[in-house]
């Protein structure tokens, strides 16, 4: 499994399951997979029938929901995949600290300080220049296999 | 018409008739030459009183006409090859002292090279082949994907008779797949898919963790070995040291198998060019050995071999059997004098194409030669360690 891209620890917790089993049969277009160790959301789901290649198969294309690459699969249409657990939260954001972190209020009062600033250039400039002017801004970090990235952003300051 | 007249123009008439009759006569009944029964054989079936002689019959496959004849001239040829030896021939000037010796040259034989298509390995021919290879009376073979996984299966879970005119949707509805008129089900791949990807995992590990380079010959080599089925003339390939040669690996459920395995785990390579230096080179390092082709059927494996003996100005005995034509120009329907033009088969070759079905014409031919090959001596190895 490669962790390149794991830039950062993750406080995930401790009891829960990253991903839960579902058969590959039954993972459609819009679904998440995790395919080798990476959360994915799937853009395409194509399946053959059991023949010469052997067992019925799902062949799945994939972008990782943090680094968009594509990747891609070929499953057993019997066999059990692995679905990553995808859950975003709303944070308010209240700072951005010199070495790229970034402070966020979270629902009881701490503060969540282990974020980086999100790779995505559009998110990028959208944060920096906002926190500049001062704005209120919340954002939304989606978390999967231990791994957690910004993916959106709101304004809910006065306009 | 007066009486005199009548009987004059009547035996005109006669006279005429008669010389018509004989112009005629002259052109039908044109005297023949005689054909020497010492250059042509006296066409004569086999007679079955005298019971029921395998080998007897086989004989009066020459005397039979028409491709019983070419097939019984097929089983001859091959019986040429198998008992041709170097000490045939007088020792060339420059040849060492220990190929002078008698009892070597005694000892070295025709290298024979045996193609055919995978149908022919779907079917009861593979037993056949089997027997050839289990007694190692053929050294280099070559055929094709099928050729390669039909009889890996065979171990797994049987082939059955159908029919040819079985209705397509119907079949593929029920996961049967058709071979002509044999059925092979769809269970019997996922056996073989089941049985294959923990080997194919494994030989990846190989390559990165040992540096071993696959080809398609090693990777054959390797299943031969992992079969470890007594039925398998994969696995009397292996054990025997008979090269496989099919550098179209990918094209059957081989690849099928290929292709998914490197979707999960990627990096496995073969190396097609290691093996065109290793199959042209079974032609060209056999020193002052003859070579000989058996090809039954057409495509891939009669191309391939056919065109390593041209890297030694052709193979000195040539049997093809399949039922292919050459009006079309294509390669599997072309005769032995095709390939002579193109140094595949030397122009002072004896050579003969049975044009019968394959599995008709296999099995009497194979009988015939391993009755014959009895006293079948290895041939020596010493002139092939010069190989690469």
């Amino acid at each position: 499994m490669s962790d390149e891209e794991h830039h950062f620890e993750s406080k995930a917790d401790a009891g829960a399951s990253k991903t839960f089993p579902q058969q590959a049969g039954t993972i459609r277009k819009n679904g998440y997979i995790v395919i080798k160790g990476r959360a994915c959301k799937v853009v395409e789901v194509s399946t053959s029938k059991t023949g010469k290649h052997g067992h019925a198969k799902c062949h799945f294309v994939a972008i990782d929901i943090f680094n968009a690459k594509k990747l891609e699969d070929i499953v057993p249409s019997s066999h059990n995949c692995d679905v990553p657990h995808v859950n975003r939260t709303d944070y308010q954001l209240i700072d951005i600290s010199e070495d790229g972190f970034i402070s966020l209020l979270t629902d009881n009062g701490s503060t969540k300080d282990d974020l980086r600033l999100p790779t995505d250039e559009t998110l990028l400039a959208q944060i920096k220049d906002g926190f500049a002017e001062g704005k209120d801004l919340v954002v939304t970090v989606m978390s999967a296999m231990g791994e957690e990235q910004i993916c959106a952003l709101k304004d809910v300051g006065p306009k | 018409m007066p009486q005199e007249e009548m009987e004059a123009a009547g035996s005109a008439g006669e006279k005429r008739d008669q010389e018509t009759l004989e112009s005629v006569r002259s052109v039908v009944f044109k005297p023949s030459i005689s054909l020497e029964e010492k250059r042509f054989t006296k066409v004569a079936g086999y007679d079955f009183n005298q019971g029921l002689d395998l080998l007897g019959l086989l004989d009066s496959l020459s005397g039979t006409g028409f491709q019983a004849s070419n097939l019984g001239d097929a089983i001859e040829i091959v019986n040429q090859m198998i008992d041709w030896r170097l000490s045939h021939q007088s020792p060339t000037e420059d040849c060492g002292e220990e190929v002078r010796n008698p009892a070597y040259r005694e000892s070295v034989g025709c290298k024979i090279f045996l193609g055919f298509t995978s149908n022919l390995v779907s079917s009861g021919i593979r037993e056949i082949i089997r027997f050839l290879v289990q007694h190692s009376m053929v050294e280099v073979l070559v055929t094709t994907a099928g050729g390669i996984e039909e009889d890996l299966i065979k171990c797994l879970a049987p082939t059955y008779r159908g029919d040819f005119s079985l209705p397509g949707a119907s079949l593929r509805s029920k996961g049967l797949n058709r071979i002509g008129n044999l059925l092979v089900p769809n269970d019997n791949y996922c056996k073989f898919e089941d049985w294959i990807m923990p080997i194919l995992d494994q030989m990846l590990t190989e390559q990165t963790i040992e540096n071993v380079i696959w080809t398609p010959s090693k990777v054959i080599a390797r299943l031969g070995k992992e079969i470890n089925d007594e039925n398998s003339y994969l696995y009397w390939a292996y054990k025997n040291g008979v090269s496989v040669y099919c550098p179209a690996l990918t094209d059957g459920s081989l690849g099928d198998m290929l292709y998914c395995h490197s979707v999960r785990n990627p990096g496995l390579l073969i190396d097609i060019v290691q093996d065109i230096r290793a199959m042209n080179g079974e032609a060209i390092h056999v020193d002052q050995r003859k070579t000989g082709i058996i090809i039954i059927g057409g495509g891939l494996p009669k191309h391939h071999i056919c065109n390593a003996n041209m890297f030694r100005n052709g193979a000195d005995y040539a049997v093809y059997i399949n039922t292919a034509q050459e009006f079309d120009g294509s390669d599997s329907g072309a005769q032995p004098d095709e390939a002579i033009s193109w140094g595949k088969i030397k122009g002072s070759a004896k050579t003969t194409k049975a044009q019968v079905l394959q599995s008709r014409g296999c099995p009497p031919a194979v009988e015939e030669v391993a009755y014959h090959n009895l006293n079948w001596l290895e041939p020596t190895t010493l002139m092939d360690q010069h190989r690469l």
